[in-house]
This record gives C-alpha cells, structure tokens and sequence, in this order.
C-alpha cells in the first residue's frame, strides 16, 4: 500500500517537474543554451499568484492566468534584450556564444532573486489554495483537494502545449527551427519569432507551476532554485531539446526521487537527480531517449 | 617577444603595482573591519584568478570554483579538527586534495562543451554541497567546523594572503608567457584546430583543471584559518556567482581584469550593504551590461582609454 501511494505520489511531483521542463526543453531545442534562470521565473509566478490572490483580492482562479502573464512577460523580456544578440549576427564574440548564454542568464537569476529579496522581503509567503477540501484517502492515496486540481491543471497544461507544439502553424515553425534554424529561415520562417515566442511560452510555464505549487510550497525569493535544478536533470535525462523525453523524464525523477527517500536516504534525496545528470551526460550525452549522434 | 607576450607582461606589470598599492593600505587604514574586507577580498581575487585561469583562458565555463573553496577549507577544517594537525600540514593538503579531485572532474567533463560542462560542474558542486551539509557525524553539517586560526594580528593575515596572491600571480604570469600559455589560449579559440596542429588537448585541459582547483583549494583553507569557522556555505552557488560577477566586470581573459574586479566588487560590496543591500543587484546588472556591451569588462575600457592618450 505504501508503494502504490508513494507512486502516485511521485508522478504528481513528476508532473509538476514536467510543467518547469518542458520550457527549458523548448528553449534548448531552439536556441541550444541553457537558461540558468528558469528557475526564477518559477518565483514570479510564484510570487504573482500569492500577491495578486491576497493583497489584490482578485481571488486564486483569477491570479492563476496573472502569473502565466507574468511568467510570459518576463521571459518575453529576456530574450528581447538578452538572447537576441545571440542569433542577430554577432560574429565577433569576444567572450564565446555559449559562455555568453551562461555569464547572462546566471547573472539574470541573481538579479531576480535580489530584486524581489529586496522589494518584497525575504520572509516566505504562503499562496491560498485554489480549492478548500482537506485531505483525503483515496484508496490507499492521501491527497489534498489542492494538489489534486493542481495536478489537473499541470496535466490539462501540458497536453495543450503538446497539441499546440505537434498542430498549430507555430508550433510546427518553433519544431522546423529546432531541428534546422537555417533551413527553417530559409523556408520563410521568422525564426526570431519563434525564438521569442518559445521564451515567453517558458516563462509563462514555469510561473504557472510557481502559482499552482505555491500554496504547498511557500513562495521565497530563492523558491526557484529547486525546481530548476530539477529542470536541469530533466532535460538531460530526457534528451537535450526532446519534449516527449522530457516529460518521461520528470515522471521517472518524481517517482525515483519518491521511492529513494523512502527506501535509500531521505537526507540525500536531493542528490540523487544530480549524480543521474553527471552519469548521463558522461556517458549517454543524447540522453536516455535523445537522438543518435547529438552534437555534444 | 611577440604581441601575445608583450599584452600580458603588461597586465602583469599593472597587476604587481596594484597589488602594491593594496600592500600600502594598512598605512592608512588601521580599522580591523576594513582590514578584514580587504582580506576576504584577497579571498576572492585568488578563487578569480584561479577560475579565470580556467575560464578566461583556456575556455572551460566551469561552475565550481567555490566547491573548490569549500573543498580546500574542509580538507584543512577536517584534518585539525579530527587529528589535530597543524595548518600548516593541512594547508599543503587542502591544496593537494583540491588539485587532485579537480584533476579527477577535468577528466571527467572532457568531452562536455558550453551548457554542457556549465550543467555537469554546477552539479558537482551541489552534490559536493549537499554532501558536505548533510554527513553531521564527520563533519558537524550545517553548524559548521571551528578551526585553529593562524595568527593573533589581522595584519599579518593580511600580509600573509598578499604574499599568496603575488605569488599565484606570478606564476600565473610565468606559465601563461610560456608555451603552456599559447596551448591553453589555442584551445579556448579552436580545440580542433589546437590539436590538429599537435597541442595536447587532454593534457592541456586537465592541467587547467587542476590549477584552477589548487588555486581555489588554497584559497578556501587560508580562508577557514582565518575566519575560524568553516562551513557548506562556502560552497554556495551564490559565491560561484559573485567570482563570476567579478571575473567578468573586471576583464575576462586578461591578467589583472579579475584582481582588481574582485577588489572592486567586494569592497564595494561592503559600501553598498551599508546603503541597504543593494550590492548583488547592482553587480549582476552590471555584469549583463558588460557581458552583452563591454565584453572585455574595465580592464578593455581602461586599456582604450590608454591607447587613445598614447595614439
């Protein structure tokens, strides 16, 4: 009985893990440089459900969609002013293209982290919850009424983005640009476009994982780290630039992690997603589902 | 002597003067507090010029340098506090252990590039971290390790950390006039190319490794004997940043830009925290402005703003 709820529980984790990585995903897919501020957009939405929510009173199913738009807004942003030299033909990099991605998006996350610290303080605040039912068994399963809908909002997310990603006019220009930025501008694609586009797409995600977690995790100025180290182990694991693979990939993280505080050490379980991510990239650097031959 | 040689034996020259200045300070200043910024900023500037090494050079964007500190601080912290051995044999040690699980990680993340080492070095360090923090038995955990000091007199552990880092900065100078120096600068400008034309990549690229991480490591444990406290924070992400932070204000990739930025940014850092802890705000922005305008930090503006004089 312990196992089944330990399962479920972890696939809950893993679907929220998924929801935080896929954007990382799409932007490693487009742009091929990890955001080492994801995490951070994370704390907006975050931050933005738990304000919006109480000091607004515009009530937790209305500042749900706030903090996607904040989420958006700020990824929005940092591609405009940071990413875009990237790809707007700057040749002569002094400092070299992907060094570049890290130095920024890293400082990127010390800003955030900082200007909210100072802003907003750095006590954490906990979100309402989006719905008032107390927890509960569900056969062998205990499960707060919130998680359950914020599972089946993650849920109901993710299987938008992934119709929008396979169906939609831009989500097939946002996969011909992944899989060649050149031959796509060729065919006419506006591959600035869909570079921007990915980001605030992430952005909004990540900060609507950040609202809907954040009655069960308070909302602090470095709420975020966590998650995005999580992120990071998922996109390795799942293939760099792989979104099927990425979500694979959180579930399994959410429920090995579940299982090995259980059974290994609950101390180290954060460790365990990070001895996976050196081992992957060491020796299977395409990841665990990733095509053949990536270019490491 | 060629271009190359004759930029960084004046870096180096420019470096020597500033840190005679910085030998003068005590002069005026007498105040223990400041005396001891100073230091930490002493600190800093080893942990810089050791990644820069790594980083500026030879191209490797490792984010590990603090893990080193905390690796270097620990070995020395552990050795005192469980066998009570002297500094100055865990000193020695902390620099050796450093070097050789910086040699082991070099080894390892050979292959990786860009995204790929930052993500695998950023996850070696929290493994490290973690570790560290979470085995309270051996080493008290979170609470920390008390460790002897060295000296009474901040002054002498101000002159001692001056003496280090003329000393790392010498030899820094030495290696990079070498030949050692136009291998490592080939491989960060074209690692395919650097070995086609017979620059032993491997060993190249581990030997920056190590360095880096004996440079680091060294830093950490004087740092321990100084504060007498050592623990896992030292190996937060956080200080990676501010290293990164000063590296990059002061000039990647030259010999001088990462000394006088960590001197600049600690110090200042100080003043700022006075006015309301504002000062990692303030520098995370003005590293995105000189990554993405000012790419080669102060040191590129005050080498134009000579050349214009001199022109």
């Amino acid at each position: 009985m312990l196992n089944v709820d330990l399962l479920i529980n972890g696939l809950i984790i893993g679907l929220f893990y998924a929801l935080m990585a896929v954007g990382l995903t799409l932007i490693f897919g487009i742009l091929r440089v990890i955001n080492f501020a994801h995490g951070e957009f994370y704390m907006v939405g975050a931050y933005t459900y738990t304000f919006a929510a109480l000091k607004l009173g515009t009530g937790p199913w209305f500042a749900l969609p706030l903090a996607f738009a904040a989420g958006a807004l700020v990824g929005w942003l940092a591609e405009r002013t940071l990413m875009r030299p990237l790809y707007t033909g700057y040749t002569s990099w002094g400092l070299m293209r992907d060094e570049y991605s890290v130095v920024v998006t890293f400082a990127l996350s010390l800003l955030l982290i900082n200007l909210v610290d100072k802003v907003v303080g750095p006590y954490s605040q906990r979100g309402p919850a989006l719905v008032d039912i107390p927890r509960m068994a569900l056969g062998p399963i205990m499960l707060s009424g919130q998680k359950l809908v914020a599972t089946a909002v993650a849920a109901a997310m993710i299987a938008g983005l992934a119709l929008f990603i396979r169906y939609s006019s831009w989500g097939r220009q946002i996969r011909a640009v992944a899989q060649n930025r050149l031959g796509a501008s060729l065919a006419g694609i506006d591959t600035t476009r869909a570079s921007s586009l990915v980001f605030t797409l992430s952005g909004a995600l990540a900060a609507l994982s950040g609202a809907l977690l954040a009655p069960i995790i308070n909302a602090s100025p470095d709420v975020g780290a966590f998650p995005a180290i999580k992120s990071y182990v998922i996109v390795v694991l799942g293939g760099m630039g792989s979104m099927p693979g990425s979500v694979v990939a959180s579930l399994m993280l959410g429920v090995l992690e579940s299982f090995g505080a259980v059974y290994i050490s609950y101390d180290y379980r954060d460790t365990f997603g990070l001895v996976i991510l050196m081992l992957v990239l060491i020796f299977r650097p395409q990841g665990l589902f990733g095509e053949k031959g990536r270019e490491v | 002597m060629n271009r190359s040689q004759h930029r960084i034996t004046t870096e180096f020259w420019w470096s020597l003067a500033f840190l005679a200045a910085i030998a003068l300070v005590p002069l005026a200043v007498s105040n223990p507090y400041w005396l001891g910024v100073l230091i930490v900023s002493m600190y800093f500037a080893l942990l810089a010029v050791g990644w820069n090494l790594l980083a500026g050079y030879t191209g490797q964007f490792s984010l590990a340098p603090a893990c080193f500190a905390m690796i270097g601080a620990y070995t020395t912290g552990l050795l005192a506090y469980h066998l009570k051995v002297a500094p100055w044999l865990g000193i020695p040690a902390a620099i050796f252990v450093a070097a050789v699980i910086g040699m082991t990680l070099g080894r390892i993340v050979m292959r990786l590039r860009g995204p790929y080492l930052a993500l695998t070095t950023l996850s070696f360090a929290e493994i490290m971290r973690l570790v560290i923090g979470n085995s309270y038995e051996f080493t008290r955990g979170d609470l920390g390790l008390n460790v002897p000091g060295l000296f009474e007199a901040r002054l002498a552990y101000y002159y001692l950390f001056l003496a280090v880092l003329v000393a790392v900065q010498a030899g820094l100078y030495v290696l990079m006039r070498s030949k050692a120096g136009l291998y490592l600068q080939a491989i960060r400008d074209d690692e395919v190319a650097a070995a086609s034309r017979g620059v032993d990549v491997v060993f190249w690229k581990t030997a920056a490794f190590t360095l880096s991480a004996a440079a680091s490591g060294l830093a950490g444990a004087l740092y321990g004997h100084f504060s007498q406290l050592v623990s896992p924070e030292l190996g937060l992400l956080l200080q990676t940043g501010l290293v990164i932070c000063m590296v990059v204000i002061g000039g990647i990739g030259s010999l001088i830009g990462p000394l006088v930025g960590a001197f600049l940014v600690y110090v200042s850092s100080e003043m700022l925290r006075e006015v309301g802890g504002i000062q990692l705000i303030v520098f995370s922005l003005l590293v995105i402005i000189f990554a993405r305008f000012f790419r080669e930090g102060l040191w590129g503006l005050a080498k134009r703003v000579l050349q214009r004089r001199t022109a």
